[in-house]
């Protein structure tokens, strides 16, 4: 029962911040319809950004050594009596990674929305108007171009980030069955739930966010009200990149940064799918049920079957309820 | 019949023609080449623009040592992307562009090898090493021409378990990425670890890049394990993983093999995150760069490298990575030498059987000792433990001959 609990634990952990990176998907679905296959490489380029500003920009020489490792008197003094890997320990670390720690979400997140706004400037806003389908293709064409222009300005090594939050090591026993999780881990779903309930309230009942659902239900009437569609799109892109640039952070800070994470965006569009391309609510539920059937596939079968298991799921869902489980049925009128 | 001077001169033609075809199909080049493909893109292209340089100094060394039996050598290297087809599509063209010249290849993946095995044969077949020391390479009868420059992966799973046993030690958790590579050595490994009456906890596959390092590091700190050997690495997730455990205070003491065994990667994770991996140990089958005092080919390298790549990392500290290609080189260059020596053309089935007497052979340091070439592998190695502090791996065993 122990052992249930820790792989529940873990499962809803790596669920919740599946759930953040299809708050991306989502929220440029609901705005433009498109489906966008690159969201994946758009939180991979928000990873090597954050590596970017908090590893590489902070080593380099001619930085304030302050940005690279704040060390004040009294936190070398508290240092020197604790024993390696202590909890106190793990504080202290990330207090003295916190200048580059700050620097490197302010990068990623400023410079994940410029590249946001690049491709809905540059790609997307010529083809308003077009066939959707032909938007969806872009995203395809994306995925080449990011994953190539990211060969040509990192390295393939699988690279350390500093954790955002502290990394203290949680232990505590369920029936007689030791629990373990990791710190940062706890706050990483906080920082998902918070922006994902934010993303939520903002499209239900702000201004903008009313702009988005006017323009997904119908993108001539919207314009005949007085929407900058355009602008819409813009805010739609942005937003996903932004969310993609935490997600980003917070999966190279479990992982290590490389180019793999671009993959995490597939495995996320089939929980999308499942949970419904325009409902937050549903990918939200799908996203915690793939990352609990992970988990105990991960537990039960190991780590080959991991990958396999909520996939099954996912079709099953799709099967038996093709617009996913809360995403709202199609009607075609002649 | 009347020879006249047109019908002489025909016969005489078809008679030189027939004395001279062989020599013209073998006629010695006035260089032979050996041919590489590296992983210069792609996931692994840190570890390929660490050996590329390698060929640049053992081209100038083998040629001021003689090259073969007097004949220069020349390498054509190309980049694969670490992608199998794109090193078989390499090795296609060397063949096409340098015919007989081409005298023996540098692969550089597992896959590749074993895409290529089939084709090695007839005029197609040439005397091949690698980076890989996966363990179905290590058969003549099936792979007469492929070799591994060290000990393959069950060896080297063989050396730590027998390293586990000498320290006492009774479990063990085999943590592997979902690739060949990592799957390689596990089953024999649990065989292994019966015979010596260590009990496996656990097996954990991940993946090889981004793997989900706290489900991995719960498992294993469940799992109680004394030791976990990581196998099927290069850059990534090991260190993760070590460092995942270190942070939760696990006491297990973690083991690699060749791949995750370099010290600018040890380096640069301690530089960035921190001192966890003092204590990491693992199997090399070659000494380190630093440790040159009884290895005089490494202080030949040094020489030249102080030289040749001054200015750069590659000044002061060849990679394992390099070494191993140079090992592969230097067992090339000893088979050919060998043939040539003995008076016999450069085929792949001559030195083929060059490769197979290779025996007591002084490598000059590589090594703990002179080895011997059994199985188209040279099964040693020993354990080396990294430490934080001093920044180097330093042996904890001796050398072990599986």
């Amino acid at each position: 029962m122990g052992e249930f609990i820790q792989f529940t634990l873990n499962g809803l952990m790596a669920g919740a911040i599946y759930a953040l990176i299809a708050v991306g998907i989502v929220s440029v679905f609901k705005a433009t319809k498109v489906v966008n296959f690159a969201h994946g490489y758009i939180i991979m380029f928000g990873a090597y950004f954050y590596f970017t500003f908090s590893v590489i920009v902070p080593g380099a020489e001619w930085a304030p050594s302050w940005l690279q490792s704040w060390e004040p008197a009294w936190m070398v003094a508290m240092r020197a009596d604790l024993p390696m890997f202590s909890p106190m320990g793990a504080v202290l670390d990330w207090l003295s990674n916190l200048p580059r720690i700050l620097f490197g979400l302010a990068g990623a997140v400023i410079c994940n929305a410029l590249l946001g706004l690049a491709i809905e400037r540059a790609l997307m806003r010529p083809l308003i108007g077009q066939s959707t389908f032909a938007m969806i293709m872009i995203t395809v064409g994306l995925i080449s171009v990011l994953s190539g222009t990211k060969g040509l300005i990192w390295t393939a090594d699988a690279e350390f980030v500093p954790h955002i939050a502290p990394n203290t090591p949680i232990r505590f026993t369920v029936f007689d069955t030791p629990v373990f999780l990791f710190g940062a881990d706890l706050v990483n779903v906080a920082i998902a739930l918070i922006l994902f309930g934010a993303i939520v309230v903002m499209v239900r009942y702000t201004r903008g966010g009313v702009a988005i659902r006017a323009t997904a239900e119908d993108q001539s009437t919207a314009y005949s009200m007085g929407i900058s569609v355009p602008r819409v799109f813009s805010r739609a892109w942005v937003l996903a990149a932004t969310t993609g640039a935490i997600a980003g952070a917070i999966l190279a800070t479990r992982n290590g940064v490389s180019p793999s994470l671009g993959l995490f965006g597939f495995s996320v569009l089939a929980i999308v799918l499942m949970g419904g391309l325009d409902s937050y609510v549903g990918v939200f539920i799908a996203a915690l049920a793939v990352g609990f059937l992970e988990a105990m596939a991960q537990w039960q079968f190991g780590g080959e079957f991991a990958e396999v298991v909520p996939y099954i799921a996912v079709l099953i869902v799709i099967l038996i309820r093709p617009h996913g489980l809360f995403g709202q049925k199609e009607v075609e009128r002649i | 019949m009347n020879q006249t001077r047109r019908t002489f001169l025909a016969t005489g033609a078809a008679a030189t023609a027939a004395l001279g075809m062989p020599a013209i199909l073998r006629a010695q080049p006035s260089e032979y080449v050996i041919g590489a493909s590296l992983p210069l893109t792609g996931p692994f292209a840190t570890a390929g623009q660490l050996v590329a340089p390698v060929f640049t100094m053992a081209r100038q060394l083998i040629n001021d040592e003689g090259g073969i039996a007097g004949t220069p050598i020349r390498f054509v290297t190309e980049d694969s992307g670490y992608i199998p087809q794109n090193a078989l599509a390499n090795y296609q063209r060397a063949l096409a562009t340098e015919g007989d010249a081409l005298v023996a290849y540098f692969g550089d993946s597992t896959g590749f090898m074993k895409l290529v095995a089939p084709e090695l044969t007839g005029d197609q077949a040439r005397l091949m090493g690698s980076t890989s020391f996966a363990s179905e390479l290590a058969n003549p009868a099936t792979n007469p021409y492929q070799y591994l420059a060290g000990p393959t992966y069950q060896d080297q799973f063989d050396i730590l378990l027998q390293n586990i046993k000498d320290q006492g030690g009774s479990s063990v958790a085999f943590i592997f990425s979902n690739t060949e590579f990592g799957r390689d050595p596990i089953e024999h490994g649990k065989m292994r670890a019966e015979e010596l009456g260590i009990e496996v906890v656990l097996e954990e596959t991940t993946k090889a890049q981004g793997a989900d390092i706290p489900t991995h590091v719960t498992k294993l700190a469940q799992s109680g394990a004394e030791y976990a050997i990581l196998q099927g690495y290069v850059t990534g997730v090991w260190p993760q993983l070590i460092g995942g455990a270190r942070q939760f205070g696990l006491p297990t003491q973690f083991m690699g093999t060749f791949w995750g065994m370099e010290k600018l990667i040890a380096d640069r994770v301690t530089e960035e995150a921190g001192p966890f991996l003092d204590g990491y140990q693992g199997v090399m089958p070659y000494r380190y760069f630093y440790d040159r005092e009884d290895a005089p080919r490494y202080q030949t390298f040094a020489a030249m490298a102080s030289e040749m790549f001054a200015g750069t990392p590659l000044e002061n500290y060849m990679s394992t990575w390099a070494l191993q290609t140079m090992c592969a080189l230097d067992i090339a260059i000893k088979a050919l030498r060998d043939t040539a020596e003995a008076g016999q053309e450069l085929t792949a089935d001559n030195l083929s059987a060059a490769l197979s007497g290779i025996s007591d052979w002084d490598t000059g340091g590589f090594f703990g000792g002179p080895v011997t070439m059994e199985n188209n592998k040279i099964g040693t190695g020993r354990v080396y433990q990294y430490s934080a502090e001093s920044r180097l791996f330093t042996p904890t065993s001796d050398w072990f001959t599986v």
